[in-house]
């Protein structure tokens, strides 16, 4: 089980590697440009939803994107949540 | 020295070898790693197979050839050098002029190769 965090925006070369690398059961944390990727309704939102990973994103980075109430379904985390899936997940990899 | 901790490292190299000063570092920390005896793994994903590409001159723009950086990684005795198969497919690179032996791999194997690694560290 790996723990993804993702900092790059929907249109980037890491945002597409990154969804193609995910297996089923990992975490992917959005974090930084890639908040955006969430938005309810995007094509970025829906592959995200297709890939199998727990979505979580940074409520922090969010909240500073004005998206945070745009991202229907997914779970806003703290800096304490981060750290919580860190030690969740055996395996971190961040994607940037 | 500590020894062998029998923890095993992959890098995920993911960025084309002149753009950045990120495939250097990539293969810094490989060497680095490979000299405290850990045990390395290389994944060419993306856009990073194009540090795979033959033919690297960089004799006129006083850069370091990381074809040939790359070309001297089993001197450190690292050898399992992965590659993104759908990847180098795009770009119609040719894996056996690559300058070191690689394996390739599809997407899932990718992620096998993820969860078979105890520290993944990405470039």
């Amino acid at each position: 089980m790996v723990l993804h965090t993702l900092n790059a925006s929907p249109s980037s070369a890491a945002f597409e590697d990154c969804l193609r690398l995910i297996a089923s059961g990992d975490s992917l944390l959005l974090l930084g440009d890639a908040v955006y990727g969430a938005i309810t309704g995007t094509t970025a939102r829906q592959a995200l939803d297709n890939s199998g990973a727990a979505l979580f994103v940074l409520l922090d980075d969010a909240t500073v994107a004005g998206v945070a109430k745009r991202l229907d379904g997914v779970t806003l985390v703290d800096m304490t949540g981060f750290v919580e899936l860190t030690e969740q997940c055996p395996r971190q990899l961040a994607w940037y | 020295m500590a020894g062998n901790s029998d923890k095993s490292l992959l890098l995920l190299i993911r960025h084309s070898p002149y753009g950045s000063s990120l495939a250097r570092a990539s293969i810094d920390v490989a060497l680095a790693a490979a000299a405290f005896d850990q045990t390395v793994s290389l994944l060419f994903l993306g856009d990073g197979v194009l540090q795979l590409l033959p033919d690297q001159d960089t004799a006129t723009g006083g850069l370091r050839n990381m074809g040939k950086l790359l070309a001297s990684l089993p001197l450190y005795d690292i050898e399992q050098v992965y590659v993104d198969a759908e990847a180098a497919a795009r770009y119609q690179l040719d894996l056996h002029g690559a300058p070191v032996a690689t394996q390739a791999l599809d997407r899932e194997a990718m992620s096998r190769l993820l969860s078979s690694h105890d520290h993944l560290l990405g470039f």
